[in-house]
């Protein structure tokens, strides 16, 4: 239960981020432009945007740093599997269970640097540039999202030590794009 | 020494088939920790530094606005409008199809996106029209392959980025490279097809020609907006893609209306969990990088090149050749972002202009998209067609052997990639 919570929880933290840069960005941009219009100048002078761009690349720092534990659940990550692919199934199980665990460590020393340097940050009065939030928020999305990186290793881990099975990407196949049993070309029908 | 040392625990981690960027993180932590007094915290910010770069995101902008024009009738229309045009020729809808890619890779970065929107649509309708199978399936998977060469372009982006080259002077020179492969394949398609007396289209009239253009207008103005709008000095790549992004889901949504408001967030989730997955690599390739540069690795290469009085003419023969064994085993942007901070000191000392350099390493991953044993555009095509890989394999040789033979060309004549960026005072 809880774990579908948090299954949830991170899908709708990356893709609200997802969206929600992309409006910022775009209304910057148009407020830009729409600034030069003489009847909207007035009222639009006054807003200034200009923090918008450091707002855009910390969203999308945390949404990777989130999407990075989103995607090691779904399979995402690609790494060459043309060797393993050659082995005999003992030998493959080992070797993946090795990459897998590869990924665990390096997640766990990520964090666990991530985790002191934001500690350290929390005692000094440093902000970002242009928004001016404390640092040590900004870069919280080290620690929490390789942590979390890493508990979904594990998980991956535990489940294709069991099962065999490991979550798989496939890039061929959209969802929702079918295939169309019919030719929508309606020019030049012989 | 050290060099042999990275590459050798790199390549060794990378065969266990572990993430790529995993390797690249883990090889740095491993050398930082054993070899050098490099302090390890420092790896840390850089982790975030590494990202603090609002060029960057101009990839998942791209994304974004790919994956909506993915499920949009974009591709749909566009190839309504290239079949009104060459379609009574041999090879019509072959011709329809490069035509409709190159036009898909205009507004897409992506060579998937492009296999799969026109894929989806153009192969069963080839196959309708009594073309074999294994045609529709060459000329798709291998004219998809525009997606990332012809601008807007994320592994361009990622070039511009890891190099700091000029984005906008990389797209357009993206440009004159695009519509001659292209134009090649197409030459391809049409010999074939012209040999075999494939099937043609009726000639479609002048009206219904004027008819298919209006209803692709919204996707072809995007065209317009991006490429327009970043050589205009409008946009910077990153704003114009946030715009192309919010105008995609304007069109899919709300003008031809393709995609429910509620199918909305998938797709947001979709395209965020794809470009998560690029920047982590990006994260671990800055940091490989930075183990590069700590060790003076690319350095070290330089002098031994210049030592050796190697020629332009053979350095560039190298890289291609290292490319395209590369192109055996990783995907696009993984070559990109490992071998791009590399080559980039390596070629700049020996005087090639390293917006050349980007269109070359475009190309040369572009072969790699199409044959085994990682040719996404394959393993696309396949789920489509329901064709075996080997079957396909020996389907895409002909337009395979084209690019190779572009591969030379763009090698060999800087001007095709320097003309255009040089004209508009770009480079």
């Amino acid at each position: 239960m809880l774990l579908r919570i948090l299954d949830r929880l991170e899908e709708i933290i990356i893709a609200s981020l997802m969206g929600a840069a992309t409006l910022i960005t775009f209304i910057a941009v148009a407020h830009r432009f729409l600034v030069d219009v003489p009847v909207l100048y007035p009222y639009l002078f006054q807003i200034n945007l200009a923090w918008s761009q450091e707002l855009c690349i910390y969203m999308f720092i945390w949404m990777a740093k989130f999407g990075a534990a989103y995607g090691v659940r779904t399979g995402i990550h690609v790494g060459v599997d043309v060797l393993i692919n050659r082995l005999n199934d003992r030998w493959r199980k080992g070797v993946i269970l090795f990459g897998l665990f590869g990924g665990v460590v390096f997640t766990a020393i990520v964090g666990t640097m991530g985790a002191k340097f934001v500690y350290e940050l929390m005692y000094t009065d440093q902000t970002s540039p242009d928004l001016e939030i404390p640092s040590w928020i900004v870069y919280a999305c080290i620690p929490l999202g390789s942590y979390l990186m890493c508990f979904r290793f594990i998980q991956v881990m535990w489940a294709y030590f069991w099962t065999g099975e490991l979550p798989h990407h496939d890039a061929s196949h959209v969802d929702d794009i079918e295939v169309s049993p019919k030719a929508p070309i309606a020019l030049g029908e012989a | 020494m050290s060099a042999a040392l990275i590459f050798g625990l790199l390549f060794a981690l990378m065969l266990t088939g572990m993430p790529i960027s995993i390797s690249l993180g883990l090889t740095v932590l491993t050398f930082l920790f054993t070899m050098t007094e490099v302090p390890i915290e420092s790896v840390g910010l850089k982790l975030f530094s590494g990202l603090d770069n609002f060029g960057i995101m101009a990839i998942p902008f791209f994304i974004l606005a790919g994956t909506f024009l993915t499920r949009g009738g974009v591709a749909r229309r566009m190839i309504a409008f290239t079949t009104s045009l060459v379609g009574h020729l041999p090879g019509g809808l072959g011709l329809a199809g490069v035509a409709a890619c190159a036009m898909f890779a205009a507004i897409s970065g992506s060579s998937v996106a492009t296999v799969v929107a026109i894929g989806s649509i153009m192969m069963p309708a080839m196959v309708e029209y009594g073309y074999p199978r294994r045609f529709g399936v060459g000329v798709i998977s291998t004219s998809g392959a525009l997606g990332i060469l012809v601008p807007p372009s994320i592994i361009l982006v990622l070039y511009g980025v890891s190099t700091n080259t000029s984005i906008g002077a990389l797209f357009m020179a993206g440009i004159v490279p695009g519509v001659l492969l292209a134009l090649m394949l197409a030459a391809v398609t049409w010999f074939v097809a012209w040999r075999n007396d494939y099937p043609r289209m009726k000639r479609a009239t002048l009206s219904q020609q004027f008819k298919a253009f209006r209803e692709s207008l919204w996707g072809l103005l995007l065209i317009g907006i991006v490429l327009g709008g970043i050589y205009g000095g409008i946009f910077t790549p990153t704003e114009a893609a946030a715009v192309a992004a919010v105008y995609a889901f304007i069109i899919t949504v709300f003008v031809y209306k393709e995609l429910k408001l509620v199918e909305v967030p998938k797709v947001l989730l979709q395209a965020a969990s794809m470009s998560s997955m690029l920047l982590y690599i990006i994260t671990n390739a800055v940091l490989f990088s930075f183990l590069m540069t700590h060790e003076q690795i690319p350095q070290a290469m330089a002098a031994w090149i210049v030592d050796k009085h190697f020629s332009i003419w053979m350095f560039l023969l190298v890289v291609n050749v290292i490319l395209l064994l590369a192109g055996n085993v990783m995907d696009p942007s993984s070559i990109l972002l490992i071998m791009a901070p590399i080559l980039f000191p390596l070629a700049t000392k020996l005087g090639v202009n390293p917006v050349h350099l980007g269109v070359l390493m475009i190309v040369n991953t572009e072969v790699g998209l199409c044959h085994p044993p990682v040719g996404l555009n394959l393993y696309i095509a396949s789920s489509i067609a329901k064709m075996g890989i080997s079957e396909i394999t020996i389907a895409v040789l002909p337009w395979l052997c084209a690019m190779l033979v572009f591969l030379g060309l763009i090698t060999y004549v800087p001007e095709i990639s320097l003309w255009l960026p040089r004209l508009l005072g770009m480079i």
